[in-house]
């Protein structure tokens, strides 16, 4: 239990830094932000419950409110992110069901489904974010372009880390 | 009774998700407000540490550009002493002073953190309401447009950049004196849409374009970009396409404007509203 603590501390701290310090300042062009940061959200494991589900996404989304100065904006694309993530669960279970305590991540279910299942929650997340920022349905397709390409290379990041953490 | 609270009990979770969210929405309507300190105040307090290590590298690795951008300046203005010294053989003049009526005061600042990859991007200067830096003070950057004060705390002031969906500026085409309105349109951040300008003006590509003055923030004239593209759309008016001056991407020095008559302005223009 507290080894489990420990170690989710761990990542989360390194997935705000890795956000916070550097993708924050790569600023490619208006369309392409990727926010690694959901990967947190991603890795919590299975059967916690969803309460503690949702006030842990809220607070990581507090976390890059307070860095990025946009009060709000974070921490409702995240709330919806661990409020869907149980259904996601649900929806692209593997055939035998989920191994009791473990974490939904690429080293226990493999690549295809982590890929699925990474697809779904970043769509989502990015979806709420992007459309949260701009506040507005004119250019509706504009931003729905943001969303997939920002989308595209969240989800690349994503799996390059979980590629490495695989790998160690 | 007894089924309220089963039916709470059954949807525990959506009632959590309902309450989470209206936290996050009420700070999302309320914290992202035009002329709401309360960001910069409580908020930026907590990260500005992390903020200013981050811009002292940035600054390290530019030092040689801001070198040759400072001394370019420097010409410029000794140039510009040597003018007034042989002209008038003034060169300091009072704010309060009856005579000359200086009506801009100018200071400089660093840009500390900045943004441009958002729909609402703001920057940080690291000079505030000791440094006499006060909202609605233009900002500038070489002597183009980048931005407005929206807050200042004790050191330090949050400018709504130019690259801003909310931002609204007065400008007009400098050859032939016709305004319209400007504003960013939020695709890249080079550049911004000049709107409203009637059809039988007749429009150049590379004209430029500079600020009118109306608006009692920017002072008249000053250099916001140059027509890169319009066209005509529905209704009577050009849309344009302005490729800006500032180059948001390497913003770092900039220069604060603070109009001392502004409020003898808007107060008179209040009486006829």
């Amino acid at each position: 239990m507290i080894n489990s603590i420990l170690r989710f501390g761990l990542i989360f701290i390194l997935l705000i830094l890795l956000q916070v310090l550097l993708l924050n300042n790569i600023q490619f062009s208006g369309y392409i932000n990727p926010y690694v940061y959901v990967l947190f959200i991603l890795l919590l494991p299975v059967e916690i419950p969803s309460w503690l589900l949702l006030l842990l996404s809220f607070a990581t989304g507090l976390i890059m409110d307070f860095f990025s100065g946009s009060p709000g904006m974070h921490s409702s694309a995240t709330v919806v992110a661990g409020f869907v993530r149980p259904y996601i669960l649900r929806g692209v279970s593997p055939r035998d069901g989920y191994d009791p305590g473990s974490d939904p991540s690429m080293l226990t279910y493999g690549f295809r489904w982590f890929l699925t299942y990474t697809l779904l929650i970043v769509l989502v997340h990015h979806t709420a974010l992007f459309y949260l920022e701009v506040f507005r349905f004119t250019d509706f397709f504009r931003t729905m372009l943001r969303v997939l390409l920002s989308s595209l290379f969240s989800i690349t990041f994503i799996i390059f880390i979980e590629f490495y953490r695989r790998g160690k | 009774m007894r089924n309220l609270l089963n039916f709470l009990a059954r949807n525990n979770n959506l009632i959590i998700f309902l309450i989470l969210e209206g936290i996050a929405f009420y700070l999302l309507t309320t914290g992202n407000n035009y002329h709401n300190t309360r960001v910069v105040n409580g908020i930026r307090g907590l990260t500005r540490g992390i903020q200013e290590k981050i811009n002292n590298t940035r600054t390290y690795l530019n030092l040689r550009e801001i070198n040759e951008i400072l001394a370019a300046e420097n010409v410029a203005l000794r140039n510009s002493i040597g003018r007034l010294v042989k002209r008038e053989n003034l060169l300091f003049f009072s704010v309060s002073d009856s005579i000359f009526q200086q009506q801009y005061l100018h200071t400089s600042a660093e840009v500390i953190n900045n943004s441009i990859n958002r729909q609402k991007n703001f920057f940080t200067l690291n000079k505030g309401e000791r440094q006499a830096v006060k909202v609605d003070m233009a900002v500038t950057s070489g002597n183009s447009v980048a931005g407005v004060i929206v807050g200042c705390s004790e050191n330090y002031s949050v400018a709504m950049s130019l690259l801003n969906l909310d931002f609204k500026l007065s400008a007009r085409i400098k050859s032939n004196g016709y305004l319209g309105s400007l504003n960013w349109d939020g695709r890249d951040y080079h550049h911004a849409i000049l709107s409203e300008i009637p059809q039988h003006v007749s429009v150049i590509v590379g004209d430029t374009i500079e600020t009118t003055g109306y608006s009692a923030i920017f002072p008249e004239g000053v250099m916001v970009g140059t027509i890169s593209d319009f066209e005509k759309i529905g209704g009577d008016f050009y849309k344009i396409t302005i490729s800006l001056a500032t180059d948001f991407k390497k913003l770092h020095f900039v220069g604060v404007i603070g109009n001392l008559k502004k409020t003898e302005q808007l107060e008179l223009e209040k009486l006829f509203q």
